[in-house]
């Protein structure tokens, strides 16, 4: 904020003028720089002076220049060009300018670096005066060190100390003090005499100075041209949440967010629909500027906003990786001025909030008595289990503690803060324990021109998971009731006699899966200013990720389900396969690590003349990727179960036949580089017509020989209307912005590093001269045309605010266009034995709008209402799936389910024209005279024997039509309430899982679920994936309930406490009969439900913030 | 100026000065063609991609084609198990469609297939150093292409002839003719390079007698391929065979051991076969094994066979072709599980304890829950109880005993896994006689003193305690060739050949003759929009 003037003014002085008063102005307004111990820099600093004859606006020019003080004065107060000479050696400011204002009829002031002249009469030496004093605190009764407190019109004034109180001598006939802050709102207060006048500073009105972060740089956002969401610490989701995808959930309009119940599993993140079919969907994250920092480093409790960056404009600057969007993330910082110690905690209890409606036993025995069925002897032990609440716990705790200790000195500040999340799952086992520490240490050197940063965070976590999950999930609902799930003698029950049964909870007792994640960054950046408003950042940073995983499946799983076929049961759209647990025990043991290196320098020039602001950056960013160094092994044959995966020495498997090692993935090793220069330009007029243009020329080593590099530019243009003069008469407005831009943006992964390569792979083994032997050669398809996949977005955004603030939002309309989608195409075997090809060929467009909505119905002294509204529509299409040399993209049947019986019948489609997910499938047409299932056939007729792809019909898509997020406020004295409301609509879920347990012919060997109950076993058609279990996956939940209460007046050891309840998933309203209708909506078979489902849940938590 | 020079161009120098664009990253941890293939051992790794990937469907789709689609084998639905959206139902009916599964898969792995041979043989012709090993390894890749080459044209017919790699240029399909004689002059090609060695060394890979057999194949089916009958140049190839003297028939001792999970290349019988082991690592996308047991033998016979999995057993025969093996002394029979089953004593029962209506799903009676014990019994007969429309036998005891089963393939019990380590012969040196024998009846020269009636007896008289026969016609040797090859994969062949292919067994009446040749499935044509359907599938 502080401006330099240079010597040799090369304008008039009208402008002159203008410019003082403006400085003027922008002390007054921005008091808040100077700091609390006033003067300090002005008694420190001491300049040597040798002038003779020369004006006094030399002088203080020659001042300015050799130090960071700053004058203001008005021309008319005094005497500028009046000719002096000083020769001080080692002086102080103050000695100086009673030197050389000696005989002017003018006072001077200094605070910090700032030093007003003022015409005598109107300094406070000549007036009559009287002491005032007071306190500045917060709203939650922290006092305000710092705040400025000046009587309006002068420059008389105050800094608040360390207890926020303030006391100075005012001249008798003034009028009002002005109190002002950094992000509080100005106040005024008007003097009748009080000797004590104590000030409650209020939180700024969000979006007026709000700064955000943009990539290489923060900008204001009133001066923003492209569309980026911020939202700050205070209005992320609340709860025993540990992921930063599940913070955001439902608080930015065109961010599509699903989550499962399983602490283990990261959120999935789309922006603005998929913009690709290849893997990489999610949204690219920038931590403190880092690019590609892994999430799991960010403790909830350390953030201080999300700067989501949606269209192109925004997100070019990451050209190469911002296809899918840029999150930005800001952490907390020391500062200088608030020495304080943090702790934040909370214990949550979490619950199932909803199972699958099963048959219990006396249900299903009425169901085989009427339909003439039976168990078989050994299934039916008279008993009544829920297999669902078997491998529950009754209540899953969770526990955050979070303390942090921050604070700093003139010239440097630092953040220390460690964060330890322990949380439960509602399956047993499944546990997720992390602890964050986090060192941030900023220092100003060579006389606060460089500015070194040193920012170090590691990240540990344990996940404890649910071997086979998806498998003990299914086995849940499908196994009788009538069975206990232990016999008498203590063991597990079990019936081989049906395939694929198998005790749940044998399944997650009698195995371990368990993962050890380190993740460690260290940064360190340097920020030196030059001159002519030049500023130059380094920034490396170094970033590693190691796993340690091991999965144990002991002598039981060998023993018991080798033999049963036991099939895997993966995520849509995998198909399931066998699984072989070896003899006696199988041990499975992988450790990997990633590592990222960054370096990026840039330079920024900020530059006023006039009514023209600019802003440049020009940069270099370069990259070196290494992901899965690593390996893996496994054994078998373990003499003793206890000892689980930890030693892997002890197994033997040479003695079992045939037991291959398993050594992982032949391409688990990837290294990549990634290279950039980009320049970015922000003019702006009068902070009235803004323009931005970036270009950044991208490099990946992933790429095809003559393909590596593409340029991806940006344009963006804002007018901000209300700042004409036609808008100054008017009253409706107070702030109204038009937006447009136009950007590229590329992506370089979701795909194998060396795709674009030729290279030898296994090709299984085969028999040589007595034994198998490994083959090897082109396991894929070199594709050394392979380039960039780019994405484009048009973008219109129109900001307002108002009803004097009481209402402001913003309206977002866009088209994005994926061009070149890189996706594996299938190809003809006979020519690419590989069978495909990773290319680039299709088209992807998403054309959405967004809206959101900030209102403040009521403000009152004691009581607030807030109300946030935020809505996106998307609409999702395939534009194109093949080029010329690959023609087998379009119409590609997908999922799979492989419910039995119905082994190839798919549900999906990738389909020119259709959406992402389009469902595919056999289109239910009721029942015929006999009572069996029938469908329609390809040519409209009714079939009770449909083939599978031929009778196939487009069937919905589960792609919402509609995003909500609603948060209210209420602030009443010291408590708070917050309310969070949640909604999709217009979306289809297929409920494959509602499939697979609606098989009444079966019902002896393998629970339904109630609402079968009145089908008959003779239809054996009634299970088929089919149109019947497509369903309305529109939902409305309420998300978190928040209550809240800050305490006051605590005395001076505690500075502020907050205790708080929320409860998370309070209700959901929906038709959806599954468990949940928030099933997974990323990937290229969102919407489908298929024994993948883990439990939602509602918590409840109690938490406590303070600071000390 | 200066001042401009030293505050501005030189930072942003200083940006650039301190950049680099090297975008490539070595790679240092797969192989490129850079360290592979470059010796011997790397050379057979390269060919043996071709071995892998023919081994993919070898017991998989193509077993399903070869036998579902005759008399030899049915996979009904039980209780909807195994109804899998009618892909077995189709092959029996004769009512496939070109978006048939199996159909689809057969296409796929066989044109997969060539194409992994034309790029092996692609890489070894530019690496490999001239000789006598780059000369046999190449004309065993020829050879390999010609196999697959003939299950397209025998299964397809007529199909495109993709033989080089690199290029890709979609091409038509070819009529079956001259894939005929595309296919006669490969073979031709390779057989003087092939090596006349049999045993390990060879085993698993084409020799020139497997060369002369698939000739003999070929001319004894040319009549129906090509219309050109060519019986006496079966003959001859056959006679190549003969008098190597490589081969000798198997006694009636070791017929049914030549099918164990240890046989291999000690079996005097096989001329080229496919080797399956429960160790073998499949070609990537490909099943690569073989479970013959999980779908044959009953589950109430796991203790029996002392199988590690519990098997799922939809598989049976029907009874018109079991009625062929109506000869007791012939030790064929043993490949066939029926009726009554006991332990391997003979004397203990096979036994399963389930309830009255877990026995008949139709039991009305109160008592439907009670015990119920019984001895296994496998009946001859498939019956549809539950739903004719949907194949279905029902899902109890009874419908599970339908069928007799064969096990020809016998149960791998050391296996710790389904997959079974039984080689699958492609060519026997019992085929070679019965061609010849054919060739012979069908109007070719007898030679080397042997006549039809005397090569057939050299089989029966190692299969059969029976008398030797006195005459034989072509229906004695189509019967013959039915208990010799059953589930073998050649029935299908046999039957279009012996015209028989558009008859009536099971449940199936379609007479279409032109289902002898599959349709090309609706993924190959949108993968090669060149390619013209096959006649009736439009």
């Amino acid at each position: 904020m502080k401006k330099k003037w240079l010597t040799g003014h090369p304008y008039g002085d009208g402008l002159k003028k203008i410019m003082r008063i403006m400085r003027l102005t922008i002390l007054l307004l921005f008091g808040c720089m100077l700091t609390v111990s006033a003067n300090s820099y002005a008694q420190k600093t001491k300049l040597d002076i040798n002038l003779t004859n020369t004006s006094i606006r030399d002088l203080f020019g020659f001042i300015e220049e050799n130090s960071e003080f700053v004058f203001l004065y008005r021309n008319e107060d005094f005497n500028l060009t009046k000719k002096v000479a000083v020769n001080l050696k080692d002086a102080t400011i103050n000695q100086i300018l009673d030197e050389v204002l000696k005989g002017e009829n003018v006072s001077y002031n200094v605070y910090e670096r700032q030093i007003v002249i003022q015409k005598a009469e109107n300094s406070m030496v000549s007036q009559q005066k009287k002491e005032i004093s007071g306190t500045v605190k917060d709203n939650s009764g922290a006092p305000i060190p710092g705040a400025t407190v000046l009587i309006k019109g002068t420059s008389t004034g105050t800094i608040t100390d360390m207890d926020g109180k303030f006391k100075f001598s005012v001249p008798g006939d003034s009028k009002i003090l002005v109190i002002s802050f950094v992000g509080m709102k100005t106040q005024e207060i008007a003097l009748t005499g009080q000797a004590q006048i104590n000030v409650v500073m209020e939180e700024e009105t969000v979006g007026i100075e709000e700064v955000v972060a943009v990539g290489y740089g923060r900008s204001s956002r009133k001066n923003l041209s492209s569309a980026v969401t911020s939202v700050k610490s205070d209005d992320l989701n609340r709860g025993a949440i540990s992921d930063v995808g599940q913070l955001l959930q439902g608080k930015v309009p065109g961010l599509n967010i699903s989550s499962s119940g399983d602490p283990t599993r990261k959120a999935t993140i789309i922006m603005r629909g998929a913009s690709t079919l290849n893997s990489s969907q999610s949204p690219f994250y920038v931590i403190d500027g880092i690019p590609g920092a892994d999430i799991s480093l960010v403790a909830p409790d350390d953030i201080v906003s999300v700067d989501v960056l949606k269209d192109a404009a925004a997100t070019s600057i990451y050209g190469n990786r911002a296809a899918n969007g840029v999150i930005m993330i800001t952490t907390r910082k020391g500062n200088k001025d608030k020495e304080q110690v943090a702790y934040n905690g909370y214990v949550g209890f979490e619950n199932v909030s909803n199972q699958l409606d099963m048959m219990d036993a006396a249900q299903l025995r009425a169901f085989m008595t009427k339909n003439n069925m039976s168990f078989s002897p050994e299934d039916d032990q008279g008993g009544n289990t829920n297999w669902q609440k078997v491998i529950q716990r009754d209540v899953a705790l969770s526990t955050s503690h979070n303390l942090s200790y921050s604070g700093g000195s003139k010239n440097s500040n630092y953040i220390a803060s460690v964060t330890y999340i322990d949380k439960q799952g509602v399956l047993l086992s499944s546990n997720q324990n992390r602890i964050v520490a986090r060192l941030a240490v900023e220092q100003m050197a060579f006389n606060d021109k460089v500015k070194f940063g040193i920012n170090i965070t590691n990240s540990n976590t344990k996940d404890t998971k649910v071997p086979q999950r998806n498998s003990a999930l299914l086995q849940a609902a499908k196994y009788l009731p009538v069975t206990n799930s232990k016999k008498e003698d203590g063991t597990y029950f079990e019936n081989f006699n049906h395939s694929g049964y198998f005790n749940p909870l044998a399944i997650i007792e009698q195995a371990d899966d368990d993962s050890k994640i380190n993740n460690l960054l260290g940064n360190f950046t340097t920020e030196v200013k030059l001159p002519f408003g030049l500023t130059y950042n380094l920034n490396v940073a170094y970033q590693r990720n190691s796993s340690l995983n091991g999965v144990y499946y002991n002598s039981y799983y060998a023993k018991n389900y080798n033999s049963a076929q036991f099939y895997n049961n993966p995520e849509p759209p995998s198909t399931h396969s066998i699984i072989n647990f070896g003899s006696n025990g199988l041990a499975n043991r992988s450790t990997y690590q990633s590592t990222n290196v960054i370096f990026e320098n840039y330079l920024t020039w900020n530059k006023e003349i006039g009514k023209n602001s600019i802003n440049a950056v020009v940069g270099y960013s370069w990259q070196d990727n290494t992901l899965g160094d690593g390996f893996m092994a496994s054994n078998t044959n373990f003499p003793v179960d206890d000892v689980s995966y930890n030693n892997l020495a002890l197994g033997n498997y040479s003695t079992i036949s045939g037991y291959k090692v398993d050594f992982g993935d032949l391409n688990a090793y990837q290294r990549t580089r990634l290279i950039s220069d980009f320049a970015r330009l922000n003019y702006n007029y009068d902070s009235k017509y803004l323009l931005q243009a970036s270009i950044r020329r991208d490099g990946s080593s992933v790429f095809g020989e003559n393909k590596k590099w593409g340029y991806f530019p940006s344009i963006g243009a804002a007018w901000r209307i209300d700042k004409e003069s036609f808008m100054q008469s008017q009253s409706i407005f107070s702030d109204l912005k038009l937006r447009a831009s136009y950007g590229v943006t590329g992506n370089s992964s979701g795909f194998d590093a060396y795709t674009a390569q030729f290279i030898m792979g296994g090709l299984g083994t085969f028999y040589y001269n007595g034994q198998q032997m490994a083959a090897f050669g082109p396991n894929k398809a070199a594709n050394q045309d392979l380039e960039w996949e780019k994405t484009s977005t048009q973008n219109l955004g129109l900001d307002f605010t108002v009803l004097n603030g009481k209402l402001s939002g913003y309206i977002e309309v866009y088209n994005k266009k994926t061009n070149g989608m890189i996706y594996s195409y299938a190809v003809n075997p006979v020519l690419v034995p590989a069978g495909s090809i990773t290319a680039n060929g299709g088209e992807m467009s998403n054309k959405g709008i967004e809206v959101s909505l900030n209102t403040t119905p009521v403000s009152t002294k004691d009581f607030t209402w807030t109300s946030n509204v935020n809505l996106a529509h998307n609409k999702n299409v395939i534009e194109k799936l093949t080029n010329s040399l690959f023609l087998g993209g379009d119409s590609v049947r997908i999922t799979q389910p492989d419910g039995g019986g119905q082994t190839g019948s798919t549900l999906q489609i990738l389909k020119e024209g259709k959406p992402i997910g389009q469902f595919f499938t056999l289109e239910y047409a009721g029942k015929n005279a006999e009572g069996v299932s029938q469908y329609v056939a390809k040519d409209g007729s009714l079939t009770t024997n449909p083939g599978i792809g031929t009778d196939y019909h487009y069937l919905g898509s589960p792609q919402p039509k509609l995003l909500l997020g609603w948060t209210n406020d209420f602030k009443y004295k010291n408590w708070d309430l917050n309310i969070f409301i949640r909604g999709v609509f217009g979306n289809k879920i297929f409920n494959a899982t509602r499939a697979d347990l609606f098989r009444p012919s079966t019902a002896h060997s393998s629970n339904i679920l109630v609402d079968a109950g009145n089908e008959s076993p003779t239809d054996l058609n009634v299970y088929k994936y089919s149109s019947r279990f497509i369903e309305d996956g529109s939902y409305i939940r309420l998300d978190n309930a928040t209550l809240g209460y800050n305490f006051k007046n605590l005395g001076s050891y505690v500075k502020t406490l907050r205790i708080y309840s929320s409860v998370n998933n309070l209700f959901v309203i929906t038709k959806y009969s599954g468990i949940d209708p928030e099933v997974e909506q990323g990937g290229i078979a969102p919407g489908v439900d298929s024994n993948n489902f883990y439990p939602k849940t509602r918590t409840v938590l109690f938490g406590v913030k303070a600071t000390f | 100026m200066k001042k401009i020079i030293s505050y501005f161009i030189l930072p942003v120098l200083a940006v650039f000065v301190v950049s680099c664009h090297d975008i490539e990253v070595p790679i240092t941890t797969q192989m490129t063609p850079d360290v592979y293939p470059q010796n011997d051992a790397q050379y057979a790794q390269t060919a043996g991609a071709v071995y892998s990937v023919f081994r993919g469907d070898y017991a998989h789709a193509y077993f399903w084609m070869s036998t579902l689609s005759t008399d030899e084998g049915i996979l009904p639905a039980r209780g909807g198990n195994w109804y899998d959206n009618q892909g077995y139902m189709k092959i029996h009916y004769h009512n496939w469609d070109k978006d048939h599964g199996w159909t689809n898969s057969l296409w796929y792995t066989t044109e997969k297939t060539i194409g992994v041979t034309n790029q092996a043989y692609y890489i070894l012709n530019n690496v490999m150093p001239e000789g006598a090993n780059k000369k046999t390894t190449l004309a065993e890749l020829r050879m390999m292409r010609a196999i697959s080459f003939f299950t397209m044209m025998d299964y397809f017919g007529n199909v495109p002839l993709d033989t080089l790699y690199g290029d890709f240029e979609p091409k038509t399909n070819t009529p079956r003719a001259e894939v005929f004689k595309y296919i006669e002059s490969e073979v031709k090609k390779a057989i003087n390079n092939l090596s006349e060695e049999t045993g390990a060394k060879t085993y698993g890979r084409p020799t020139k007698w497997t060369a002369y057999s698939l000739l003999a194949k070929m001319y004894l089916n040319a009549e129906y391929y090509t219309g050109t009958a060519r019986w006496n140049e079966c003959i001859a190839a056959c006679d190549a065979v003969i008098n190597s003297g490589k081969f000798v028939i198997e006694s009636r001792a070791s017929y049914l051991k030549m099918f164990y999970p240890d046989n291999g290349p000690q079996m005097k019988e096989f001329i080229f076969a496919v080797p399956f082991d429960p160790s073998a690592v499949s070609y990537p996308g490909t099943n690569g094994m073989m479970y013959r047991a999980r779908y044959d033998v009953p589950r109430s016979e796991r203790a029996k066979f002392g199988l590690p999995f519990t098997p799922s057993a939809p598989m049976s025969t029907l009874p018109e072709f079991y009625a062929l093996f109506n000869d007791l002394g012939d030790v064929r029979n043993g490949q066939w599980l029926t009726g009554l089953q006991f332990m391997d004593d003979g004397v203990t029962p096979v036994t399963v304890k389930t309830t009255k209506k877990g026995y008949d799903q139709f039991y009305t009676g109160a008592d439907g829950g009670d015990s119920y014990t019984y001895q296994v019994n496998l009946t001859p007969d498939i019956i549809y109880r539950q739903n004719p429309e949907l194949f279905d036998c029902g899902n109890d005891e009874i419908a599970w005993n339908m069928g007799y089963r064969n096990i020809k393939f016998y149960p791998d019990k050391t296996s710790t896994s389904r997959n079974q380590n039984n080689d699958v012969p492609y060519l026997r040196y019992s085929d070679v006689i019965l061609m010849k024998a054919e060739a012979i009846l069908r109007g070719g020269t007898a030679t080397g003193g042997q006549t039809a009636l005397s090569l057939v007896n050299m089989i029966r008289a190692n299969r059969s305690t029976s008398e030797v026969w006195t005459s034989v016609t072509l229906e004695d040797l189509y019967k013959e060739r039915s208990r010799e090859f059953v589930y073998e994969g050649w029935h299908r062949n046999d039957m279009i050949r012996f015209g028989k292919f558009e008859g009536k067994w099971g449940f199936k009446t379609n007479s279409e003759t032109y289902r002898r040749i599959l349709p090309i499935p609706t993924d190959a044509m949108k993968l090669n929009p060149k390619l013209v359907q096959n006649p009736g599938y439009n």
